[in-house]
């Protein structure tokens, strides 16, 4: 059994779309796995979205406070992937196109989504209303993830 | 009244206008007059006072930054630290330790103090270093940030935290204490303006120079201190009277301009300073351009005093 979570648009739901930003999205969809069958789907709204900083960090805390321990991200932040990382989440990037929950769920159980390692954008890039079309989802562009050990 | 030390800040918006050049020349022509001088380097993500004045960086003193540690031994995994944390620096899921996210910390030790079981230690990782020298009898004390680390305010800190500690042990040490500080009008600047009697913005005739000198200024209005400008390179581009009298229409005090003079770019270079009693450069335009700066600048701080004391 495994929880995966998907950031949402809206309230959420396997109906809804998935949400490219992952610290800034209005809500997470978490989907219990069982055996390839969706058994359970809950969804909580993200109160990180409107932080002023460190949404990713308080975004990442729901998903682990969730029993997430894989998640699908469009874009995802330097201090969210350090803190997945640190969480030992397993990151999937997100596909190419608008998807809904459920059509993403069918990606992953077919093993059509891409694993990801690092951020792919910088801080701060999914704050404030709109933010362009920006659909390429070019890989490695952040900074390195993991915990650096600065003691 | 016991006696304290002249603070003069050097500053100037833009970058590269000559700050440092002004900074370590002010201080060797004071000391050329007799006083005991000290000269801080406030540009802690550039140091180089130290370059022109042909010192060496010693006394090599670590300036500590707090860091949190969680003792798990002793943490019950509440979670109030994470709760409570302004910078959201620790990462806290139910039931497990608090993770510190030491890139957004700020240092406030907020989690450190509130701890109800007293969990969280206060470690520290070095944020940069200050040194403290001497050079042809003028002090300098230098502070530098660790490249890779983002609060410079941190090592301005430190330096002036070794300033106050002058002013209040030992006043009468120096009589001259200037402060050379970074290019911008940002929070290092304004700590370095706050501690000075006068301040003194460098700027050249370029729109770039202007612009960044009417920044400056407004942050030393904000701050309620006396300043007089000083333009470099004034001969540069042919502007130096369109620019000086632009200058004095926008009521912006000036205390004087340097031309523009090969020699002190040979002296830059060389790492021997213009002003020094070698007097290599006594000759040059520069030089006396910066002799008559120096009494212009004895007139004001009389002027200082007479307002003081009157």
């Amino acid at each position: 059994m495994v929880i995966l979570a998907v950031p949402t648009f809206g309230t959420g739901g396997l109906n809804e779309l998935l949400n490219p930003r992952f610290g800034r999205c209005d809500s997470f969809t978490f989907i219990t796995i069982e055996k390839g069958n969706i058994k359970e789907v809950r969804t909580v709204s993200n109160s990180a979205s409107g932080a002023m900083g460190g949404a990713g960090i308080q975004a990442a805390q729901i998903v682990g406070n969730n029993g997430a321990k894989e998640l699908v991200a469009g874009f995802l932040g330097p201090n969210a992937a350090q803190s997945l990382s640190a969480l030992n989440i397993k990151i999937y990037q997100a596909p190419n196109q608008q998807v809904t929950v459920k059509q993403c769920i069918e990606l992953y159980l077919q093993g059509k989504l891409l694993e990801m390692n690092s951020a792919n954008v910088g801080a701060h890039y999914g704050m404030g209303p709109g933010m362009g079309g920006g659909r390429g989802m070019g890989r490695g562009a952040g900074r390195g993830m993991g915990r650096r050990d600065q003691f | 009244m016991p006696k304290k030390p002249i603070i003069i800040c050097v500053t100037g918006g833009k970058g590269g206008t000559g700050k440092t050049f002004v900074a370590v020349n002010l201080a060797i022509m004071f000391k050329n007059n007799g006083n005991e001088v000290l000269l801080i380097d406030g540009d802690v993500e550039n140091p180089n006072t130290f370059l022109l004045m042909g010192a060496q960086l010693e006394n090599k003193k670590e300036v500590p930054y707090f860091v949190p540690k969680i003792i798990e031994e002793k943490c019950n995994k509440c979670g109030l630290c994470a709760k409570n944390c302004v910078a959201h620096a620790l990462l806290h899921i139910e039931n497990s330790f608090p993770i510190p996210m030491l890139t957004v910390c700020t240092g406030c030790k907020l989690c450190y103090k509130i701890c109800p079981e007293e969990a969280i230690e206060a470690d520290s990782k070095v944020m940069g270093w200050i040194y403290n020298t001497q050079i042809n009898n003028i002090s300098l004390f230098i502070g530098e940030l660790k490249p890779s680390e983002a609060r410079s305010a941190t090592i301005v800190e430190a330096l002036m935290e070794d300033l106050d500690e002058i002013i209040r042990n030992e006043p009468e040490k120096f009589d001259i204490i200037i402060l050379d500080t970074a290019p911008g009008a940002h929070c290092d600047v304004e700590l370095l303006i706050s501690k000075a009697d006068i301040v003194i913005p460098v700027t050249e005739p370029t729109k770039f120079g202007e612009i960044d000198l009417t920044r400056i200024i407004e942050l030393i209005d904000l701050i309620k201190k006396d300043y007089r400008t000083i333009v470099n390179r004034s001969s540069l581009l042919g502007f130096r009277d369109e620019f000086l009298k632009n200058l004095k229409e926008n009521n912006i005090h000036i205390l004087g301009d340097i031309p523009f003079d090969e020699d002190i770019v040979s002296s830059y270079c060389q790492g021997l300073p213009l002003m020094d009693q070698s007097n290599k450069f006594k000759h040059t335009k520069g030089y006396k351009a910066f002799q008559i700066i120096f009494k212009e600048l004895d007139n004001w701080l009389k002027s200082k005093q007479i307002e003081i004391t009157g």
